[in-house]
């Protein structure tokens, strides 16, 4: 499985590689136009002074956190895109998968590798490591720990995000812009601290689509700050289990549609 | 000619109205991201002890974040890819078999495309905002027939700027990279982001001396009383002239793309 | 061996009428297809457009699930073991591409060595065989993107065999080329039948590719199996009519002969048309030559494409 999705990615990435040029430039417009809205944010934070009681460092700090998760999450799950997938439903492309003999899932994840989304990832690296300059975590073994936990579990949960995507692909093409909220829209949310919003949003996006679960929460656990929320200080720690788990039901949605798209065709 | 571009525009505007579930998804996400950056600069001004900030206090500034939405859909910022398609494909060879300008040809098309989308998409969305939030509406009459010239300027002036980067198309084989870059400086400097007014001074200058803030910034700047007047009118005029500017810098690169065109082919 | 028993697959197509309401009406698009087709055979797939070929051709692949019948290819249900069933077969569509459009042709290959599991001699004797039977030394290092259809063609054919399958669905895959590509892309399928004994079902419109290749057809319209023979009996039965054109010795005014219509006349050429249920071939000879001096003569069979037309138009099955 693996070797099969090695071998297929590797033609991927060789023909994006192709065009040096035009692939450098892609990088770093996209790493400069995703890094505009924090750059916007910043300048106009000064005259402001603080937000929901956090610094300008404690935003940037969960701002590139989620910033740099998402980046790599869009890179890798590039396949499941719903922009990109419906196109293989529309065109009927996807039977083209069912036709070869290596799994569906692995087959989605190698059909494409959009290196350029390198370029979200490095502004939100960057971001994060100015943060780390003024945010003032006292970084203890636990913390340090479970950082990368935070970031895998947040890729996990926006690849979840995509997945889901992807499968209404397999009931309606169109109308996919509700996806673009949970996912584009879900990153931003996450990147502000989530008090900020009106309690019924919060807990939507706590309970049901538990993107604060995935930065915010564990945010308050780095910062020592006290849950203005008042929710058990447990949900600061199940980012990676989340993250997971709401991948799992992603995957198994996807088999559903699957089934779906084999029982009525396109 | 007038009556032959009413009825393209006609055509257009029906073309438009067709794409109902695309515009409802389209107006979800108006809502939310709207919500999101009003969340925002709520929590921002909370921290104020001034209640002013660039000229808009909390009411101006959650009625910027409505407006902003319905104005990007109405002169659409982003996502306008048809030029460029039609360039790349060889389509617009056939613009040239028809007496019209095909400047003004497709200028006729978007204004279609235009009104549909503000009768689907622009109105309902200030019409939530008008539910949910306390709105800075323009004080008098002449407030309204400064912003109502305001936006058809801003239409125009962003049809214009969308029309000249899509050219690009005539020399490059992939101008998609182009259609990004632009929508990277027109989000930021058109003041969609955050007011211009939010800005540190050097910023907010050199923000003017683009043409971007008369897409977004100055009509809301007019609608929420915060330019009025003779400052109101210096606007109007800025729109004016870049306005001469573009639509004269679009004519000028279309023949020369043009000419590229019929003599080195398709 | 492909056995197929009281196929039907009927699907949900939505109408829309006014505003909002919508209504969905039940389509067969099979209806009850039963065949068999043994190891070896080059099966001629026919029928108008929407009779429901491409929809069987889904369920033999396993990209369908139908919706009553079986289906059993070389002892496997398709869509239940779908690795397993597609790593033994291949299939070419018309006017879709098999292979990765960005890819070199032989980057392409190469990927499919790695997913076909194909043995590296295997791998090597085929790739050199249809290197030379389809000519692809010329654009095997350019991106199949950039390819003419003809060329693409011939690129997915070679990769449809690359992994030596016991089964090839080809849908069409002669659409959209000139002459003379259609002519190789036919001598490259009778040339692998000839040797590999492949199982070959083919749908098409191109009646020129069934006189070629097929021995066997079956025809299908509106989901229901009309007709499954010999080629050869299809025109027997559905012929109509058949021309005799014959060379004269000497000139002659009238050349009229009972039992036939004299649709035209050249020189020393007439042509008759007859009927084959009203009278035979042999025995109109007999009463042309009774009547006039022939130099020389010969019998044309409609043309398939008539034939089958025919079919179709007036529903004679």
């Amino acid at each position: 499985m693996i070797s099969h999705y090695l071998k297929l990615v590797s033609g991927v990435l060789r023909s994006q590689l192709a065009y040096r040029t035009a692939f450098i430039v892609d990088v770093i417009t996209v790493g400069m136009s995703n890094a505009l809205e924090f750059v916007a944010f910043a300048l106009a934070f000064a005259g402001f002074g603080h937000i929901g009681g956090w610094s300008l460092w404690q935003v940037a700090f969960s701002w590139g956190l989620s910033e740099a998760a998402f980046g790599t999450m869009d890179m890798i799950f590039s396949g499941f895109d719903p922009a990109r997938f419906a196109q293989h439903i529309k065109r009927g492309t996807f039977d083209q998968f069912l036709l070869r003999p290596v799994g569906l899932v692995t087959q989605i994840f190698a059909s494409d590798f959009a290196l350029r989304r390198l370029g979200r990832v490095a502004q939100g690296l960057a971001i994060f490591a100015l943060a780390n300059a003024g945010a003032g975590v006292i970084w203890t073994p636990a913390k340090l720990a479970y950082l990368p936990l935070v970031f895998v579990g947040a890729v996990a949960f926006y690849g979840a995000l995509f997945v889901f995507g992807a499968t209404l692909c397999f009931w309606s093409t169109e109308g996919l812009e509700i996806v673009n909220l949970f996912t584009y829209g879900g990153t931003t949310m996450a990147s502000y601290p989530m008090h900020i919003y009106t309690d019924v949003v919060r807990r939507l996006f706590t309970f049901v689509v538990p993107t604060a679960l995935m930065i915010y929460y564990p945010a308050l656990f780095f910062f020592d700050l006290p849950d203005p929320t008042g929710l058990p200080k447990i949900a600061q720690y199940l980012a990676p289990l989340v993250g997971f788990g709401v991948l799992t039901l992603a995957l198994v949605s996807w088999r559903v549609g699957v089934y779906k798209y084999q029982g009525t065709g396109s | 000619m007038l009556t032959t571009l009413l009825a393209v525009a006609r055509q257009a505007l029906n073309r438009q109205l067709v794409y109902r579930a695309a515009n409802l998804a389209g107006l979800v996400t108006n809502a939310f991201f709207g919500f999101l950056r009003a969340s925002v600069l709520i929590a921002l001004f909370a921290a104020k002890t001034a209640p002013r900030v660039g000229g808009l206090d909390l009411r101006a500034a959650v009625t910027y974040t409505g407006v902003a939405q319905a104005l990007i859909v109405w002169v659409a910022l982003w996502g306008w890819w048809d030029l460029i398609d039609a360039i790349k494909t060889g389509d617009i060879a056939s613009d040239l078999q028809r007496p019209l300008s095909v400047f003004w040809y497709w200028c006729a098309q978007d204004a279609g495309r235009a009104v549909a989308q503000l009768v689907m998409r622009s109105l309902p969305i200030m019409a939530v905002y008008a539910v949910l939030f306390p709105l800075a509406l323009p004080r008098d009459v002449v407030q309204w027939i400064g912003f109502g010239t305001a936006i058809v300027m801003a239409w125009l002036l962003c049809f214009a700027w969308r029309f000249l980067y899509s050219l690009a198309g005539f020399w490059l084989t992939d101008a998609t990279s182009i259609g990004r870059a632009a929508a990277f400086l027109m989000t930021f400097l058109s003041g969609f982001l955050m007011p211009v007014g939010f800005f540190p001074p050097w910023a907010q200058t050199l923000m003017l001396l683009t043409p971007f803030p008369s897409f977004i910034n100055t009509p809301i700047e007019i609608f929420v009383n915060v330019a009025t007047g003779p400052h109101m009118l210096a606007l109007l005029a800025i729109q004016a002239f870049w306005i001469v500017v573009l639509i004269t810098l679009a004519h000028v690169v279309l023949y020369a793309g043009l000419r590229r065109l019929t003599m080195e082919g398709g | 061996m492909i056995t197929v028993e009281h196929l039907v697959k009927e699907f949900h197509v939505f109408e829309r009428r006014g505003w909002l309401r919508r209504r969905t009406r039940l389509v067969r698009a099979v209806d009850g297809i039963s065949f068999t087709i043994t190891p070896g055979e080059l099966v001629g797939y026919l029928g108008p457009n929407g009779a429901g070929k491409s929809t069987t051709i889904k369920m033999l692949t396993g990209i369908l699930v139908p919706s009553a019948g079986v289906v059993q290819v070389n002892g496997r249900v398709p869509w239940r073991e779908r690795v397993a069933h597609v790593g033994r077969i291949g299939a070419v569509f018309g006017q879709r591409n098999t292979l990765w459009p960005d890819l070199p042709v032989a980057d392409s290959f190469d990927l499919l060595r790695h997913i076909y599991h194909i043995p590296p001699d295997r791998y090597r004797a085929n790739l050199q065989e249809f290197r030379d039977l389809l000519g692809l030394d010329d654009f095997m290092g350019f991106p199949v993107r950039t390819l003419s259809l003809g060329q693409r063609m011939r690129a997915n054919l070679a990769a449809a065999w690359l992994h030596d399958p016991d089964i090839v669905f080809l849908d069409e895959p002669t659409i959209g080329l000139d002459v003379v590509a259609k002519e190789h892309i036919r001598a490259f399928l009778q040339r692998v039948k000839l040797e590999r004994g492949t199982t070959v079902i083919l749908t098409t419109h191109d009646l020129a590719d069934v006189e070629r290749l097929c021995e066997r057809v079956m025809m299908i319209d509106h989901g229901q199996l009309l007709f499954d023979g010999k080629l050869a009996e299809l025109v027997e039965r559905f012929g109509g009519e058949r021309e005799l054109v014959v060379d004269f010795a000497e000139s002659y005014a009238d050349v009229a002969v009972d039992g036939a219509t004299v649709t035209q006349r050249e020189g020393l050429r007439a042509t008759y048309r007859f009927a084959r249920a009203k009278i035979t071939a042999s025995e109109l000879i007999s009463r042309v030559s009774a009547r006039y001096r022939l130099r020389d003569l010969s019998v044309r069979e409609p043309e398939i494409e008539a034939t089958i037309r025919r079919i179709y138009e007036q529903k004679l099955l």
